[in-house]
């Protein structure tokens, strides 16, 4: 009987010490690493589609809210001025989630250009939504008013052939930022403003 | 459900766990001088496998994810896979003698073959849904399963030859695997 | 003392030098030897694992009921495996990505679990010490310098700078999986070899 309290104790005693350990490092490292995730997996998109701005998109970043998520915006400025913001989308895709950035002019709300940042679709057919620029350059230069989707679907987008579903995930993608952009707007014309004083 | 032949496929042959993604090397080459050792072990294998990839699935889903503390994934997946493998052995004594003498010594084992663990995380990185996630187990299973009985198979053969000394054991164990991946190379590009 | 550790420490390094000797670990040691870079980053978090485990696992040799040591070991080495699972995604985010499910992996390595049940449970916290830090350095070297072989014949280079002239054609088989069982099994050979004499 006391061998069984003892183990009992010394079981209980050590996953709570683990538990807590983890804990305190998870907390002190959670910034760090989320730092680490823009550096080394979003900031190559955001620059690919932010070519020509004066400023560190990754510096010029704000948060906001919609429905309980937080959504990260970065912002180019050319000669200081906030030009376009780029934010991320996810799509249902083969694999799992497809990740979208989408880079939207704030003037003329179109896109400029996207780019995918995740996922996880069979190589050689759906991953050539990350490889092949042909795909994702259709998004440039549609305005926010287009339907994103693929032709099939009555939208604009000529879907790679073999990889009807990534295309459609990354369009999936697309239109959850064109939707958010829109219903966020006002909110991100104060930001930007803000950002130019 | 071509799909789910698909990756079924994928995981037995393309990505074959032990000789593809390297997991689950220790017992490949510690039981497989034997041909009943190397059977025993892979049935344990499929067995814990499948078990491990629906429970670790559960619990990630509707535990860890929800409660927003997935940084303790490594810590309670190796918990559920050790408590499991305890559950089926001793399930396994009392209500199955006939398996259990032929799995008995092999279960213990299971524990610390990266194999399970691996296959469990691969399930959640992939982000499987939960009938893909016992698909892909069962798949990994037989994959290691199919590996391990065609080496013990050639090992058994290799015994009785003249190995240069240094050579031999695990040294040649290892060139005889290296051998069967470079079969299972052909398979990359099937899928 | 000083000298009992110098002895456990050196043991480590060569007469006892996993996985060549102790042939255990050895998924790690196929699956990220692509190169030098991988290697040594695999062996440098595997030796902080071993060295804190062994260190926690000795001094609680006494408080620990025997029954359900196991247990204990692998809550122990779970929780430091998370610790530099997470130390990693913050400060080397890119290695953390290359070497993947391996981290997590490191808690089945049988080295690990390994030591703490054939050595730290049984000797006092200065000798497990040692013996973890001999063991982990036994282990990153090795790690190394099959990552060199493989490395250097299978894409040309050490730790990415090219070591043959521009006409080499590179071995590609060494970098694929059934190069790293070959490799190592010659490996191996090579050390029954230098051992006997």
């Amino acid at each position: 009987m006391r061998e069984m309290i003892s183990m009992v104790v010394v079981l209980t005693v050590l996953s709570a010490f683990s538990g807590g350990m983890l804990a305190a490092v998870r907390t002190g490292t959670q910034d760090k690493i989320e730092n680490q995730v823009l550096k080394f997996q979003k900031a190559p998109a955001i620059k690919k589609i932010l070519s020509n701005v004066s400023n560190d998109p990754l510096q010029d970043r704000f948060k906001l809210t919609d429905n309980d998520q937080e959504i990260t915006f970065f912002v180019g400025k050319v000669d200081n001025k906030p030009q376009a913001v780029v934010l991320e989308g996810k799509g249902k895709g083969y694999g799992g989630d497809v990740g979208l950035m989408v880079g939207i002019d704030i003037e003329t709300d179109a896109v400029i250009g996207v780019w995918v940042t995740t996922h996880s679709e069979t190589p050689g057919l759906g991953s050539r939504a990350k490889d092949n620029p042909d795909f994702v350059s259709q998004f440039s230069g549609l305005g926010l008013d287009k339907v994103f989707a693929v032709k099939n679907d009555g939208g604009e987008i000529d879907a790679m052939s073999g990889a009807t579903i990534t295309s459609k995930a990354v369009c999936m993608a697309a239109k959850q930022v064109q939707e958010l952009y829109l219903r966020l707007k006002p909110e991100i014309q104060k930001q930007t403003q803000q950002m130019a004083n | 459900m071509g799909d789910y032949i698909v990756l079924a496929i994928s995981c037995i042959f393309v990505n074959n766990i032990l000789l593809a993604q390297f997991l689950g090397n220790c017992p490949f080459l510690g039981t497989s001088k034997k041909m009943e050792t190397a059977t025993g072990m892979a049935m344990a294998v499929v067995f814990v496998l499948v078990m491990a990839g629906m429970i670790t699935w559960i619990t990630d889903n509707y535990l860890l994810k929800p409660l927003n503390i997935e940084f303790l994934r490594t810590v309670s997946f190796i918990l559920v896979i050790a408590s499991l493998v305890q559950f089926v052995e001793m399930f396994l004594k009392k209500s199955m003698p006939a398996l259990y003498a032929g799995l008995g010594i092999f279960l213990p084992l299971i524990t610390t073959n990266c194999a399970v663990m691996g296959v469990c995380l691969i399930n959640i990185n992939e982000e499987y849904t939960f009938v893909q996630a016992i698909v892909a187990s069962l798949a990994y299973a037989i994959g290691f399963g199919l590996a391990l009985i065609l080496f013990a198979g050639i090992r058994e053969r290799v015994n009785v030859a003249r190995v240069p000394q240094p050579l031999q054991d695990t040294s040649i164990g290892l060139v005889t695997a290296g051998i069967i991946a470079l079969s299972f190379f052909a398979f990359k590009g099937m899928v | 003392m000083a000298q009992s550790m110098v002895k456990e420490f050196t043991k480590g390094l060569w007469a006892e030098i996993p996985p060549f000797r102790l042939v255990l670990g050895l998924c790690p040691v196929l699956a990220v030897t692509k190169s030098v870079e991988n290697g040594i980053g695999m062996g440098i978090a595997t030796t902080f694992v071993l060295v804190c485990s062994n260190f926690l696992v000795s001094l609680l040799r006494n408080i620990i009921p025997t029954k359900v040591r196991i247990a204990c070991f692998i809550v122990i080495i779970a929780t430091f495996v998370t610790v530099v699972e997470l130390m990693m995604q913050a400060y080397t985010y890119p290695l953390f990505l290359k070497l993947g499910i391996f981290i997590p992996l490191i808690v089945v390595n049988c080295i690990v679990l390994g030591r703490a049940e054939a050595f730290a449970f049984k000797n006092a916290p200065h000798l497990a010490i040692a013996d973890g830090l001999g063991m982990g350095i036994g282990f990153t070297l090795s790690l190394g310098a099959l990552g060199a072989v493989r490395e250097c014949l299978g894409s040309g280079t050490i730790l990415g700078n090219a070591v043959f002239g521009p006409g080499f054609q590179p071995f590609t088989f060494m970098v694929e999986a059934p190069g790293a069982f070959v490799c190592l099994g010659l490996m191996l050979c090579l050390m029954n070899l230098i051992g006997k004499k």
